[in-house]
């Protein structure tokens, strides 16, 4: 503890490096996972296979990146993926409501970020300004927005245009659509990550007194972390609907708890504070690999969820057992 | 000379080999389960692995690879993908989505592999549906209802989750049979969301309030429950309910002599879809191509129905079996070879 207080004393190089990049460990379990994954099928590690995990779990990657955002400031949002399930069906629906054109896309996209937006103040307003706790009040707007997602779409299944999931599912140049997502969707967060607002809402998660005293509004932060989550949440709903080509009103609901484990995995406090989103992305990652290894070892079918279980914990206690070696 | 005999030796063994293993055809068919919560879905995927095995006899290797677990319609979206990886044959798939899989289906036919559903209807043109059509079954059950109490009479109906594909199909069948017979009046329609326990308490609140039914039409396990509430109240014979399949149920069936008829939602039907699966990889085709249901790529299978007449005869199949276990029936090796040219 004292070396995190005292930097005059000059720390060993893998605890300075864990220190520099909290996502070390992370990243080391999850590339320990993809060569196994290769040692067990080879074709899952070439480029199709590449390219199916990332069309497969670039929504949980996102929707990690979301939920970041509130771990940053100690807060946490278990609505998350209800807001997904809304945004899929908002955009299904107007997109079948406007006939499919491109226009129509783009249109409904629009909606769609505003949608999440939305659900993003109004669980900032409830949990900073109204000061309920996040874990019961989210899950109260968890209920309420999958109650408007049934509302919009009672039941699942009508289609998306396929000029939407096949842009999703296709390729530019040779290169498939959701690289260039990943390409943006970094240089997207490297700029989030220099901005002011990453920073504070650090400082918020890491001490939210200190903050307040130091003069920053600890209250809009924490709205404005919210809004960022609702807006990566609709970003995760996109890639949803990209893959599944339809609307369901509860597709994202389990996703919620995977994007929490996620942000843990990645090497993230839940306290706040400490974290990155780089992290995260890994944690989704992790979470992908171990589900496609649990099938490729050949594990029975009736033990595999509980193997997948097991897995995640033990890539849990690995991911702190290394992190806290390297802190402490 | 001595290596160069080994060498040719070796090349001579390989040739042999590759030669016995094109002669031996050799599948590998993929198999998706997305849901574990009951009894009906394992029988369904051992059923399968069954077929599977029967094969070898006809000197057919076919390797399954399962994936079962509960899963969301993006975790079953992987476990496609799992199986392109894995570069299998065929999948054959119970889909937790009727359209969801549209665009994972277009890549695995892509990549030259076979889609079947089995259970549920999917929209995907790429795929193929093997199993029961729904709204048959729901209409079968019907048809004996109405049979039994003569066309006419006070009628209730216990429905699984509403907006559930296959429940909206079901009510579906037995709203348009029981809209043939003026004399029967549907007084009320309830959800018990295909859960044995709600479906008992259904029963029971149905009971108070409409004293007068004659007839009850009721899904799956939930029969199970309604019975319970009727036997409970003393009313088994002055009412006409239909059943279920399962070991269990047929037992109480036999011994109280319920009024009752079951139309049967075999566990074989993914086992029905493998024996298919494979008379397609082998290239051989359909005497009449899968053009029914809503989206028009559907292979329906014949539905058995359990009444009176051959409840000894389920009863029999299901004996010495455990109480979850389902009477079930599927297309032989020979019945799928029927359908091809």
């Amino acid at each position: 503890m004292t070396d995190a207080t005292l930097p005059t004393t000059r720390p060993g190089g893998l605890k300075r490096l864990v220190e520099r990049y909290p996502f070390l460990p992370a990243l080391v379990i999850a590339l320990v996972l993809l060569a196994l994954n290769g040692f067990y099928q080879p074709r899952s590690v070439s480029f199709i296979g590449i390219t199916g995990l990332t069309k497969t779990y670039l929504a949980l990657m996102m929707l990690a990146i979301a939920q970041t955002y509130v771990v940053y400031a100690g807060d946490i949002d278990l609505s998350a993926g209800a807001i997904v399930s809304l945004v899929n069906v908002v955009i299904v629906v107007m997109m079948e409501k406007m006939g499919g054109s491109g226009f129509s896309v783009v249109a409904a996209l629009g909606l769609g970020l505003a949608t999440g937006l939305a659900c993003g103040i109004v669980n900032g307003v409830v949990v900073a300004a109204l000061r309920l706790q996040a874990i019961v009040a989210t899950f109260a707007t968890s209920i309420f927005f999958t109650g408007l997602a049934l509302y919009v779409m009672p039941v699942a299944g009508t289609p998306a245009p396929a000029a939407f999931w096949r842009t999703y599912g296709g390729r530019f140049f040779e290169i498939p659509f959701v690289f260039y997502a990943v390409v943006v969707l970094a240089i997207m967060l490297y700029v989030l990550a220099r901005t002011r607002l990453s920073t504070q809402l650090l400082a918020v998660g890491d001490d939210a007194q200190a903050a307040f005293q130091s003069g920053l509004p600890v209250t809009r932060i924490r709205i404005q972390g919210y809004a960022l989550c609702g807006l990566f949440a609709a970003l995760a709903a996109f890639c949803v609907t990209g893959d599944t080509a339809s609307g369901d009103p509860l597709v994202g609901g389990k996703m919620t708890l995977f994007s929490v484990a996620a942000v843990v995995l990645g090497g993230s406090a839940l306290s706040g504070g400490y974290g990155t989103v780089i992290g995260s992305i890994i944690g989704a990652l992790i979470i992908g690999l171990i589900n496609s290894l649990v099938f490729f070892v050949g594990t029975p079918s009736e033990w595999q969820n509980l193997v997948q279980g097991l897995a995640i914990l033990l890539a849990l206690m690995a991911g702190i057992l290394v992190g806290r070696r390297a802190r402490a | 000379m001595r290596k160069f005999a080994a060498l040719a030796l070796t090349s001579v063994a390989a040739l042999a080999v590759s030669a016995f293993s094109v002669q031996a055809e050799s599948f590998k068919i993929g198999l998706s389960n997305g849901w574990v919560g009951s009894e009906w879905r394992t029988q369904m995927i051992e059923e399968a692995q069954a077929a599977a095995a029967a094969w070898k006899d006809k000197g057919v290797d076919v390797e399954v690879v399962v994936q079962s677990a509960n899963v969301d319609v993006p975790g079953q979206i992987a476990h496609v993908r799992n199986f392109i990886n894995e570069g299998v044959n065929a999948i054959i798939i119970n889909p937790n989505s009727p359209t969801a899989f549209d665009p994972v289906f277009a890549q695995a036919k892509e990549a030259g592999i076979l889609v079947i559903s089995t259970d549920a209807e999917v929209s995907s043109p790429d795929a193929l549906y093997v199993g029961i059509d729904q709204k048959a079954w729901g209409a079968a059950g019907a048809k004996w209802l109405a049979e039994t109490l003569g066309g006419k009479g006070n009628v209730v109906a216990i429905n699984g989750v509403a907006g559930h594909p296959a429940n909206e199909m079901r009510v579906a069948g037995y709203k348009e049979v029981f809209g043939q017979y003026p004399d029967i009046k549907i007084v009320n329609e309830v959800n018990a969301n295909w859960d044995q326990a709600q479906g008992q308490q259904a029963m029971q609140n149905l009971l108070a309030t409409n004293p007068d039914i004659t007839g009850v039409w009721v899904q799956d396990g939930m029969a199970a429950g309604a019975w319970k509430s009727i036997i409970d109240a003393g009313k088994q014979s002055s009412i006409a309910a239909t059943g279920e399949i399962r070991k269990d149920f047929i037992d109480l069936w036999t011994k109280d002599k319920l009024n009752s008829g079951a139309s049967v939602n075999p566990p074989g039907v993914m086992a029905s879809a493998l024996n298919v699966a494979v008379l397609m990889l082998q290239g051989k085709e359909l005497k009449e191509p899968a053009t029914a249901g809503q989206y028009k790529n559907a292979m329906y299978l014949p539905i058995p129905f359990i009444d009176g007449k051959n409840l000894a005869d389920a009863a029999k199949a299901v004996d010495g079996k455990p109480g979850y276990y389902s009477y079930t029936s599927s297309l032989s090796i020979e019945d799928a070879e029927k359908l091809f040219k």
